[in-house]
This record gives structure tokens, sequence and C-alpha cells, in this order.
């Protein structure tokens, strides 16, 4: 049977428990703010009811601790998105740079400097011109000045290429270094939720776990493993493993081929994480593939232009009558030796342009067919099958719809991102006014207890006095 | 339902994209082009290439074939005045030829035709900014000097057959030149300076062979009728070099038309985009500033 006792229990307990959950709302409400921080809700449990004489009495309620509002395929999924995303958005940086070089010429002349289409153009023009008037010593110079121009801007585009190469490849050297320091802290987490909370979700560590996944996420691409006891394993997109429950393997860096390689172990995984995800899987890419595809069709284009037209005029003859020889070729430019290489290397040899031969093998002085042949290389299939401008045309379609395309990739994952993280913040985020509700309800609740306590109090006095209102208040 | 509590945040970036959106659009402004990256349209900037390498193609064009138009005008006046030259000179054999000069007389008129000798090699000789336009592709050298060792005295030619020509953008090849040779040392009984020089030699002694000297001034007669059908060529390319000129700067409009539109910004539709975009952006801020008030947060509403 109930006495007025084990109501006073009932009403302490309730008091007790009142107060933890408020502490779990004010938790709550301090770590609003607080990055990866999982909303925790009080856990209620009633309290087994005595049974005395066949009656069943009830005893009150527990509050038992806190269970963190969690989704973990919801948060895998996200970090997920993040690897793709940063892989995107890494990736359309390093492109928004390269682009640059290929700002598109607007046409006026003040916007023609540096624009390698106008330079194409304008050296074949040169030769052009020459068909007028051969001999003329300004036209001979401005074909040397034009093909100088051609020449100084491809090679330093090439520079320009080679030195945003070898800033991407500083930008990911730095990665393994971060990659190492977050696959240790989450191992030293992994053992710890191990030993604090094999069985249920491990409230803060879990958050700081799951936070160091984010940015390991945003680093690289992972899959993440778990095992036993609220244990985790992480793995490289392609299965190498990072780090098993309490161990991390580290990432090492060394130099292949001018450029940094990833390895763990022995194992040169940098493919790998090209193709994996992460900030450094964007960088990888547009070190390892977008810039080296770029320099190689500014390679093709040098090559076959700088090879075709010393070709030609060497098959004429110079202002003062003279041919070339295998000795003394009639080269206007550097003569490239291989396709690569061969914008880098791009320059002017010809210093004279009397040298320039305007005139057809044995012919006059005065005569342009070579003149002319050299100025028809414009409309000529000279370029990896395409004449030169419809190579530039179409080598700047083709790196306009790459960046277009990453562009379009990159706000498509983003806003995937932002959807996962709206659903992610939904369920695990603090909402201030939910928390003021709750605060209100466990206040109210607390009111009502003590309430009670204080009735019951009044009632054990009735009690005690047993009618006489006066022995005990 | 539980929602985003964080949903300003994502506000926040609905506001940069708007201001990015405002800032592109604002150096489209400026700048007053429409493409200033591949990315915003690859198929335009790879259009506008080949637009613009056209465009410069015809400019080029256009300003050769006014180099060269000089040029043959040089040579069409100098071929005009040969003409004339020329019939000068018939005219004076036609007068020796009638038996009715005395040998002073006739020794003149082989003085006087020695003289349009000279005038007309110098005429074959005659250069352009340096060049020599009779002398085929030998440019640079006199093409016409007249040995007299022998009688009749020998008008040699040291230029050669070289013939040059323009080619415009859509392939058209025009002449540019006429071999001296062929002007005036046509073949048979159609060279200029072997008339000339036959004429001399028939009336140097004052005593005329008249048979020989109206066959030679027959001659000189068919040759000048060759030299007006040489200068046709110059004439036609003339002819040729201007209707190119003139269809080359016809497209050259249409293709610079083409890229304006292909690369100018649409001020009206650009400037409309910037104050839709000016008006979210306004929005955007008006709702943050509202849903950041204390107000509406449920804490406020609590007693206490």
């Amino acid at each position: 049977m109930g006495t007025i006792n084990a109501a006073f229990s009932v009403m302490s307990g309730a008091l007790d428990a009142d107060q933890q959950a408020l502490n779990v709302v004010a938790n709550n409400v301090a770590n609003a703010n607080t990055p990866g921080y999982t909303r925790e809700t009080p856990d209620w449990q009633e309290n087994q009811p005595l049974s005395i004489g066949g009656v069943s009495i009830g005893q009150g309620v527990s509050e038992t601790g806190s269970t963190s509002e969690r989704d973990r395929v919801l948060e895998s999924r996200l970090d997920q998105q993040q690897q793709l995303a940063a892989s995107s958005g890494s990736r359309l940086t390093a492109l928004d740079t390269l682009q640059a070089l290929f700002t598109p010429d607007s046409g006026s002349t003040s916007s023609t400097a540096g624009d390698i289409g106008s330079d194409i153009t304008k050296l074949f023009d040169s030769f052009a011109s020459l068909e007028a008037n051969p001999t003329n010593n300004a036209l001979r110079q401005s074909v040397l000045s034009s093909a100088g121009m051609l020449a100084g801007d491809v090679s330093n585009a090439a520079a320009s290429l080679n030195s945003q190469r070898a800033a991407l490849d500083q930008e990911t050297a730095g990665v393994a270094s971060q990659v190492n320091s977050l696959t240790s802290a989450i191992a030293q987490l992994n053992q710890q939720i191990q030993t604090n909370s094999p069985s249920v979700d491990a409230g803060t560590l879990e958050d700081q776990r799951q936070q160091d996944l984010s940015q390991l996420s945003q680093l690289i691409g992972i899959n993440q493993i778990t095992t036993e006891n609220n244990g985790l394993a992480v793995t490289t997109t392609s299965g190498q493993l990072l780090l098993s429950q309490g161990t991390s393997y580290q990432l090492s860096t060394g130099m292949v081929n001018g450029v940094t390689d990833f390895f763990l172990g022995n194992t040169d995984i940098t493919a790998q994480l090209a193709t994996g995800g992460g900030s450094l899987g964007g960088e990888l890419t547009a070190r390892d593939q977008d810039i080296p595809g770029v320099l190689h069709s500014l390679d093709q284009l040098a090559y076959s232009i700088s090879t075709s037209v010393n070709q030609q005029n060497n098959a004429g003859t110079a202002l003062d009558g003279q041919m070339g020889t295998a000795a003394n070729p009639l080269y206007i430019f550097s003569q490239p030796t291989a396709v690569a290489g061969s914008a880098l290397g791009m320059s002017v040899v010809m210093t004279d342009p009397n040298q320039i031969a305007a005139a057809g093998a044995g012919s006059g002085t005065g005569d342009n067919s070579n003149a002319t042949a050299m100025a028809a290389m414009a409309n000529r299939e000279i370029v990896s099958g395409q004449t030169p401008s419809n190579y530039y045309s179409n080598f700047v379609t083709t790196l306009g719809s790459t960046v277009s395309g990453v562009q379009t990739e990159n706000t498509a994952l983003n806003a995937s991102v932002t959807q996962l993280q709206t659903q992610n913040n939904a369920l695990s985020g603090v909402n201030l006014n939910d928390e003021a509700s709750l605060m209100t309800t466990f206040e109210r609740s607390y009111q009502a207890a003590s309430q009670v306590f204080a009735m019951m109090n009044t009632i054990m006095a009735s009690a005690l006095n047993l009618g006489d209102q006066t022995t005990v208040s | 339902m539980r929602v985003d509590p964080f949903y300003v945040t994502n506000l926040v970036g609905s506001l940069d994209q708007a201001q990015a959106s405002e800032q592109q659009l604002s150096s489209e402004l400026s700048s007053g082009v429409s493409i200033n990256s591949l990315s915003q349209n690859p198929v335009g900037a790879g259009q506008n290439v080949l637009l613009l390498n056209q465009i410069q193609q015809d400019d080029s064009f256009t300003q050769s074939s006014s180099l060269v138009t000089g040029q043959l005008q040089v040579a069409d006046s100098a071929l005009g005045s040969v003409v004339t030259q020329l019939t000068q000179a018939i005219s004076l054999a036609t007068g020796a030829n009638n038996g009715t000069m005395n040998p002073s007389n006739v020794t003149s008129v082989s003085n006087q035709i020695a003289g349009i000798l000279d005038e007309v090699t110098s005429l074959a000789n005659t250069s352009y900014q340096g060049q020599y336009i009779f002398a085929g592709g030998q440019t640079s050298n006199v093409p016409f000097a007249t040995s007299t060792a022998t009688t009749p005295a020998v008008t040699k030619y040291s230029g050669d057959e070289d013939v040059n020509y323009l080619e415009s953008p859509n392939g058209q090849r025009i002449q540019l030149n006429v071999p001296g040779n062929q002007i005036f040392l046509g073949t048979g009984s159609n060279s200029v300076f072997g008339a000339l020089n036959a004429l001399i030699a028939d009336y140097s002694t004052g005593m005329v062979d008249t048979t020989q000297a109206v066959s030679d001034t027959n001659e000189l007669t068919s040759a000048l009728n060759y030299v007006s059908q040489q200068r046709v060529t110059i004439d036609n390319s003339m002819t040729q070099l201007t209707a190119a000129s003139e269809a080359v700067t016809n497209v050259q409009t249409q293709l610079t038309t083409a890229q304006t539109d292909l690369m100018q910004a649409d001020i009206p539709t650009v400037a409309t985009q910037l104050s839709l975009a000016e008006t979210q952006q306004t929005a955007l801020e008006d709702v943050i500033a509202q849903l950041n008030s204390t107000s509406s947060d449920l804490f406020s509403k609590l007693p206490g």
C-alpha cells in the first residue's frame, strides 16, 4: 500500500529528473552554435512499480541520461556528398584560374593583346600582306614581329600553366599532414568511444569523431565502416585502409616525375586519390589531367605552326637569293624536336627579315609564290588535321565546355550538400524555440512536482497533528 | 516535422549568389562584353575565334589590295605612255617611208626614234617602291638594256618569266604583273624593241630601203597592238581587285555585325537582370533582418 512517505520519494525523484532534463536543455542551448554538436534529448524512464498485496503502485520517474539525435546513414551520406562537392569545387577553382589565360577577345583593338587566336591570324595575315610586295622591308619586319607576338604569347601561356601546376602541387603536398592529424585524432576517439560506451551512442565523443570525419571528407574521398563496440574503420574511396579502430596509417608524400605523389606504406595511391573526391581529388585532377591536357593542346599548336612555317620558309628563296641548306636552314621559329615542350620553347630565331623566303625555290627575289604558300597555310589543315584557327577555336570551346561542365556539376553537388545539410540540421541541430518550449515544459513539471511536494507536506502535517493544527505547521 | 534551425545560413548563401550575379552583370555592363570567360559560353568563344580570324583576314586583304592597286596603276600608266610613244614612232616612220624626205630629215627621224627608244626603255624599266615592275621576279635588277655593238642594236631582257598573284580570302588569284619580255619582246613580229632598233638602223644613214622600212614599221604597229593587249591583263587585274575588295568589305561588315552581336553585352537585358538581382538582394536582406530580430525568438516571449 502506498504511503505519504512513498509519495514524497516519488516527488523528490521527479524533481531530480526534471533538474537533469533542464540540464540537458541548458547544454543544448549552450552548444547551439558549436560546430558538429548534435542535439540531445533527455531519456525518461518509468520506475519499476511496487506490487504490494497484489496492488501495483507506481514509483515515479528517473532521468537516465540523454541521447544524441543522430542519423548515421544521413551523416555518412552527407560526408560522401561533401567529398564530391569539395572535389569539384577545388577543380573549379583551378580551372577558373586556368581559363583566365584564354579570355575571349572581344574584337576591340585593346583586347587583342595576348590573344593567341588573334596572334595566329596576324601571323598568316602578315604573309598575305607580303604577297602584295614581297621585297618590302616593313612588311617583312611585320612578319617577324607577328611571329614574335605569337611565340611570346604561347610560351607565356605555357609558362603560366606550369607555374599554376607547381602552385597546385604545393597545395596538395600540404594536405597529407592534415589528413594524418585527422586520422590520428579519429583513431584516438575510436579508442575512447570503445572504452567508454561500446554499446550506445557516445554523445560528445561521437560528435567530435563525426566532426573530424566531416573535415576529412573535405580533404579526401573516404569510406566509413562501422566495426564492433562502436568502432570505426576508414578507407580511401578505392579501399586503402587509413585507420582501423585505434590505429591510423600515415599518408606520406614523395616527388615522382617532378610532382608530389601520395603513398600509403609503399603503395603509390595518387591516381586513386585523384578520382576519390575531396579537395585533394579535385586538385590532383586539375594538376594531372586538366593542366597537362591544355598544355598538350598548346604544345601541339606550337609544334605544328613552328615546323610547318619553318618547312615552308625553308622551301623558298630569301631576299638575298639564298635558299636554305641543311647547315643553315631558313627557320623563322626555333625548330622543335618533339611535341612536348614546344609551347614553352616557342620563340623566333630569325633576326634578319631578309631571310624570310617570300620567293619560290629558284625564283627571282621579287617572286611571291612562297609568301602565298605560307599565307595559304592559314587555311591548310596543318594542326592535327585542322586549320590553325579551327584548332584554336576547338581548343577554347573544349576548355570552356570543361569549365562550364564542372561549374554545373559543382552547383548541383553544392545544392545536394545543402539539402542533406538541411535534413541533418533538421534532425540534429539545436532549435532554440524547441529548447524554449522544452524548458518551459520541464520548468512547469518541476513547479508541479514542487507544488505536489508542498501539498504532501501539508497533508503530512495534518497526519502528524492528528487533527490538532498547531503542533506541526 | 522539424525544420533546419539554421535556415538563415541558407538565406545568406542565397544572398551571396545574388551578389555574385550582380557582380557578373556589372562587369558585363562596364566592359560591354557579354562573354568574359570561356565557360560563360564555350561555343560562342569558339565561334568568336573563327569570326575574328575571318574579319582580320578580310581586313588584311583590303589593305594588301590598296597596296597592289598602286603598283598596277603605275604599270598601267607606264604602258599608256609606251602606247603614246609608239604611236608617235609609227607616225614618224610612216612619214619617212613615203620617199619625200631628204637624207638629213631621214637621219633626224632616226634620231627621234632613238629618243623614243630611250623613253620606252625607261618606261619598261619603271620601278615602284624600288622594285622594277616589268622584270618578272628579278625585281631588283634593271630589266632592259640596249647594246649598240651590232647594227641594228639589240635590247636585251635580264628579268624572268615570273608572275605574281594575290590570293583573296576566298581563294581568288589575281595577277599582279606581266613579265617585261612578254610586253616588249613579244613572240614573232611583236617585239617593240626589235622593231624600234630596226627602224633606227633603217633611217640612220639617211638612205631608206623602203621595203625594209615599211616591213619594220608594220612590225612596230603589230608590236603596239600587242602591248595594248598586255595592258588589258593589267586593267583586268585592277577591275578584279576592286570587285574582290568590295566583296570582301561586304563580307567583313556582315562578319563584324555577327561578331558584335555575339560578344557585345545586350545593355537593356543586362540592366534589367541587374535590377532584378538588386531587388532580390534587398528582399533577402529584409527577410534575414526580420528573421534575426529577437522578437521572433520564443525565448524572448518567456517571462523573466
